[in-house]
């Protein structure tokens, strides 16, 4: 970023708040990668934002694109650009120049949330062990720059190929961690792209005994003309056309082996898409764990002041009310959901081990105001100003930072201002318990017997309190931030909307899925089951919401064409889109390419008598090839029995409903 | 900076993303455009990738209908939009539009199809002011050439300028003094007063005034500058501005014609014209309203529908009707030609007369009626549009019996859709025929 002094006097107010926010996050749990903050103005953002948060990006116009959208819709927002962090070790977060300091602020505490996921989520972790994106894209950019600058390279062709590239930028293996190409060929644990398979063979020092038995000519050979004979399909798509494919030469109208250029911008590329995966598999988790956070230290530990805190309600309420399936939204009041039941499951099982209470009489014995009263954080913890402080002599000292206490008596701790300063994590968890927020107060109550049940059935030592006061004594606080955490660090999206997205939370927010009625000709409400609302929510998620498409041989009828297969789940493919892309990968293989699908059809005659009874057509599925040859298409219809291997069985997206069928 | 580059580069593809004007016309969603701004689709997500079926793939909303309502417009889908960006907010969507006016439409269609009509202005309705090229003595002061009154200034300046040390020495010759040598000034067209040189004869020293014996010999040992040469040794001091050199810019006076169009749409809205004929006379007919409202100054539109009568209906009304009834095309002539001769006078309107239909008609109407009438109305351009998607009727002859009867007539246009991708064809053949 450009060195520019009135930025510089922008940042300065913004120190103190960075370090706190920092400070904070640490007592609360979280582990962030540092994090670096750039103060920019509203156009270095808007390029910014383009760039998906870097400084450097290969040369393509769809960062003009970008860019362009960025701009018309900053004119709707009236500017604001809130925020952008950016996924490195460590972080780096920009900031806008214009915002308000509670904006900023906010921001702070937003990102540092984000960079602790990014630090902990496993789905990160797959990347890199020693991750540098800025630096990588920063060489791709140049790598492809000077591709496009040789003159004996045509920068229509660079242009064109990466475009080929973009086109299956999602048809990655995003649940495997990223190998670089040359790893995934030998397996073994070299880092450098750059140079081919028998060049890395010799820097890799091996003895010429084992060179001789394991990677002999013959197995390079293979390396190089590998057998594509897969016994599973390969869902990474880019690898095997980087291993398998070739480029096709319009003038002699054969497949000709990729120039180096070419396999390198289908290498570097195939990374970007991987490291971007993280991100993508967690939206929903990570913008919920950042807003999370973010209201916990700005609203609950009043990280904005007095003043300041009307203003971020209002910066809160826009972010979090954005209209349709909101992320933020919906992945912080998961994250509630997940503290709030990993706090009652503590509690209840706390409770269950009084002698007297059992999960059949429990609703009955148990006196819920009374528990909520003794539940309730311990006064001193609860309002801290300079004047109390002194009282948190008298709390338990694992929730009391000693230092900070005696500190803070010194009048080196400003206790007004930062409360949470003199306290642990265990006295946070205390001070902020979910249960004992108003929002939450009939939370326990509303615990079933099922679950009841569930929690008493693995509990032994069941009479261990006389009562319902030295049960709850032992409750302890961060059972939830501890879940959460855990949870955190080894969920996607999918697997956190499945096991956390519940029946109360699809019917609070009156969801409902719709599917497109051939009868009417517009979109109608299909179903407001839960069921229903959690599987159309998944499609959206599984596999970046996209149809999952692998290689299925490369072989394809002995004459080396290419065949994918769709994986049908009971969404059909958008076949226009299917055949321009299936042209793109033409570009990418070099040899006819083929597609197995199932689309579903429905005859005119089924739509005229569905029409005319006011129901809809029950379609039929079938089987289709889709080939392209470089010149044109040809769509055949396949038996049952060649597609039933990409036919899901257990899972159908469509949520019609059944009595809608004529 | 490399986005700037992205971002030109961007804007070239995205021209060349625009949906292909003829396409839109035959097979594009008109319905978005309004009549003054034409709508055409830009595919936002230019690369392809798998993706669902849109249709099949349905969505998640929220609010509190019941299981069948309909749910309007899809709302934004998490998974619409797989990008990377963290800010709230993202939008989704599949299409953007590239919006152009009508003038620009009718542009780009003269270029796709060739054409090159030239409205033809009628009435003159107004005396308009043109370019600031006519001069008037007086004015207000933020017309005044001042770079006309500055080259006159100067041009006076050359013509009266004189050398002053040249002159003085002419009264240095033995005798002259400054009577002689004021004549002898006249003589040689140098602009100096008398009084000028009375003052500098006294101030010359008595002993010099006899420095040259003749005039000849004071000419051989003096420089004589010309005043242009005495302004580039010595530059200008001042330009003399002078009231009678002020000329004020004044417009040039500009008779303008309105280019005055109406334009009469006639639909054929019996029994027999089905949805897919009625769908076929929208496609031909929106495009050539958009086209004549982007060449004339003024475009008025009047929609008549007719069965075995006819009547004049809104725009919002006219594709959608349909009655039952018989056809009798000429009841919608005669309702154009009351309509034309009432607002519409010739001598101030440029007019067209687009029917359309199946070219069933009654029996004889055609030449008993319809041609008589096609030719007692002026106009620009007559035009008869047969959509028949099914192939012919036999008795639908209408258009064959006024393609016979006019022939290459430059007057009248007759045109055969079949099909969306006949509605190009058909506009070229209206849009060109029209006589000169």
């Amino acid at each position: 970023m450009s060195h520019r002094p009135h930025t510089r006097k922008a940042a300065e107010p913004l120190h103190e708040p960075a370090a706190e926010a920092r400070n904070l996050a640490h007592k609360l749990g979280l582990d962030p990668y540092d994090v670096n903050y750039w103060v920019v103005d509203y156009d270095e953002m808007n390029e910014l934002i383009a760039y998906n948060g870097f400084q450097e990006r290969y040369p393509h116009w769809r960062w003009g694109m970008q860019y362009d959208r960025q701009q018309k819709q900053g004119q709707y927002t009236g500017g604001k650009a809130f925020e952008i962090v950016i996924n490195d070790d460590p972080s780096h977060a920009f900031l806008q120049e214009s915002n308000s300091l509670a904006d900023q602020k906010a921001v702070i505490t937003h990102v540092e949330a984000h960079s602790d996921f990014f630090a902990k989520n496993k789905w990160y972790g797959m990347f890199a062990d020693d991750l540098d994106a800025a630096a990588m894209l920063a060489r791709h950019a140049d790598r492809i720059r000077g591709y496009m600058a040789d003159p004996d390279i045509d920068r229509e062709a660079v242009e064109q190929w990466i475009d080929s590239v973009l086109c299956l930028e999602d048809n990655i293996d995003q649940h495997e961690p990223f190998k670089r190409q040359y790893e995934r060929a030998i397996g073994d644990d070299v880092d450098d792209a750059d140079a081919d398979l028998a060049e890395r063979l010799d820097e890799m020092d091996l003895s010429d005994e084992v060179k001789r038995q394991v990677f002999d000519e013959e197995w390079l050979d293979a390396q190089e003309e590998a057998p594509a004979d897969l016994d599973d399909p390969e869902k990474d798509v880019l690898a095997f056309l980087r291993e398998h494919g070739k480029a096709f030469d319009a003038e002699t109208g054969k497949a000709v082996e990729m120039e180096e250029w070419q396999t390198e911008i289908l290498e570097m590329l195939r990374a970007e898409s991987y490291y971007f995966a993280a991100q993508k598999v967690t939206k929903v988790m990570n913008e919920g764990w950042a807003a999370y956070w973010e209201s916990m230290m700005m609203g609950e530990e009043a990280f904005a002041g007095d003043d300041e805190f009307v203003q971020y309600a209002d910066h809160q309420a826009r972010v979090l009310n954005s209209p349709g399936l909101n992320p933020y939204k919906l992945g912080k009041e998961l994250w509630e959901y997940v503290e709030n039941t990993e706090n009652r499951r503590e509690v209840v099982r706390k409770l269950l081990r009084v002698d007297g209470i059992t999960w059949r009489n429990f609703h009955d014995t148990v006196d819920f105001d009374r528990v909520q009263d003794l539940l309730a954080a311990d006064p001193a913890l609860d309002s801290i100003t300079a004047e109390t402080v002194g009282d948190l002599e008298s709390v338990d000292s694992k929730k009391v930072d000693t230092e900070a206490l005696e500190a803070a008596k010194q009048g080196d701790i400003d206790v007004d201002r930062y409360p949470w300063k003199v306290l642990t994590y265990e006295g946070l968890a205390e001070r902020h318990f979910s249960l004992c927020k108003p929002q939450n107060r009939g939370f326990l109550r509303s615990i079933s017997q099922t679950k009841l049940e569930q929690y008493a059935r693995y509990l032994m030592d069941d009479a261990r309190y006389d009562s319902v006061e030295a049960a709850l004594a032992d409750v302890d606080y961060a059972a939830g931030w501890d879940r959460m955490r855990e949870i955190r660090e080894s969920h996607n999206d999918v697997t956190f909307l499945d096991s956390f997205l519940t029946p109360e939370f699809v019917t609070d927010n009156r969801y409902f899925t719709y599917e497109f009625s051939q009868t009417t000709g517009d979109y109608r409400v299909a179903s407001t089951d839960y069921e229903d609302v959690k599987k159309k929510l998944m499609l959206q998620f599984t596999n970046f919401g996209k149809p999952t498409v692998a290689v299925y041989d490369g072989n394809y009828n002995n004459r080396n064409e290419l065949l994918l297969g769709h994986h049908y789940n009971g969404v059909m493919l958008d076949i226009q889109q299917a055949k321009g892309t299936l042209e793109r990968v033409f570009d990418l293989w070099g040899r006819p390419v083929n597609l197995k699908t199932i689309v579903k059809e429905v005859d005119d005659r089924d739509a005229e008598i569905a029409r005319r009874r006011d129901r809809e057509p029950d379609p039929e599925e079938v089987g289709k090839l889709l080939r392209y040859d470089g010149d044109e298409f040809t769509m055949e219809d396949l038996a049952w029995s060649e597609v039933e291997e990409i036919a899901a069985t257990e899972v159908d997206y469509d949520t019609k409903p059944d009595e809608w069928l004529a | 900076m490399g986005l700037r580059e992205d971002l030109e580069r961007y804007r070239e593809v995205g021209e060349e993303k625009r949906e292909d004007l003829a396409d839109f016309i035959q097979y594009g969603d008109l319905g978005q455009s309004l009549p003054d701004e034409i709508r055409i689709p830009i595919k936002i997500v230019d690369l392809p990738e798998f993706a669902y079926d849109r249709l099949d793939k349905g969505g998640i909303g929220q609010g509190d209908p019941d299981v069948g309502d309909p749910v309007g417009q899809p709302q934004p889908q998490p998974g619409d939009d797989g990008d990377d960006g963290d800010e709230p907010g993202e939008e989704g969507g599949d299409h953007d539009y590239y919006e152009m006016d009508p003038e620009e439409f009718a542009q780009e269609l003269d270029d796709e199809l060739g054409l090159d009509l030239e409205p033809k202005g009628k009435e003159v309705i107004e005396e308009k002011e043109g370019d600031f090229t006519d001069m008037t003595r007086s004015g207000p002061d933020s017309t005044l050439d001042f770079e006309r009154m500055f080259k006159e200034g100067l041009k006076r300046k050359l013509a009266m300028d004189f050398d002053p040390e040249y002159v003085k020495e002419a009264l240095k010759i033995e005798g002259w003094g400054p009577d002689r040598a004021f004549e002898w000034a006249r003589e040689e067209n140098i602009n100096v007063s008398k009084h000028w040189l009375d003052e500098q004869y006294d101030a010359i020293p008595a002993d010099e005034r006899t420095t040259w014996a003749s005039i000849d010999e004071m000419q051989e040992n003096t420089r004589h500058r010309s005043a242009a040469q005495k302004i580039k040794e010595e530059g200008i001091r001042h330009v003399p501005f002078r009231r009678e050199d002020e000329r004020y810019r004044y417009p040039e006076i500009v008779e303008e014609r309105e280019k005055n169009v109406v334009v009469v749409n006639i639909r054929d809205v019996s029994g027999s014209m089905r949805e897919q004929k009625r769908e076929l006379v929208e496609r031909t007919f929106t495009p050539l309203d958009w086209y004549l409202t982007g060449k004339y100054d003024n475009a008025e539109f009047v929609y008549i529908a007719h069965d075995a009568e006819a009547w004049e209906v809104e725009r919002d009304e006219f594709f959608g009707i349909r009655s039952g009834g018989g056809t009798k095309i000429s009841s919608a002539y005669e309702l154009a030609a009351a309509i034309l001769d009432e607002r519409y006078p010739w001598a101030e309107w440029n007019r067209y007369v687009f029917a359309a239909g199946d070219s069933e008609n009654s029996r004889n109407d055609t030449s008993e009626n319809v041609i008589p009438k096609m030719e007692e109305i002026p106009a620009n351009l007559h035009a008869y549009v047969e959509t028949q998607p099914d192939g012919k009727a036999i008795n639908a002859t209408h258009a064959e019996e006024v393609d016979e009867h006019f022939g290459d007539s430059e007057a009248v246009a007759v045109s055969y859709v079949n099909g969306p991708d006949d509605v190009t064809d058909a506009i070229y053949e209206i849009l060109s025929t029209e006589a000169e």
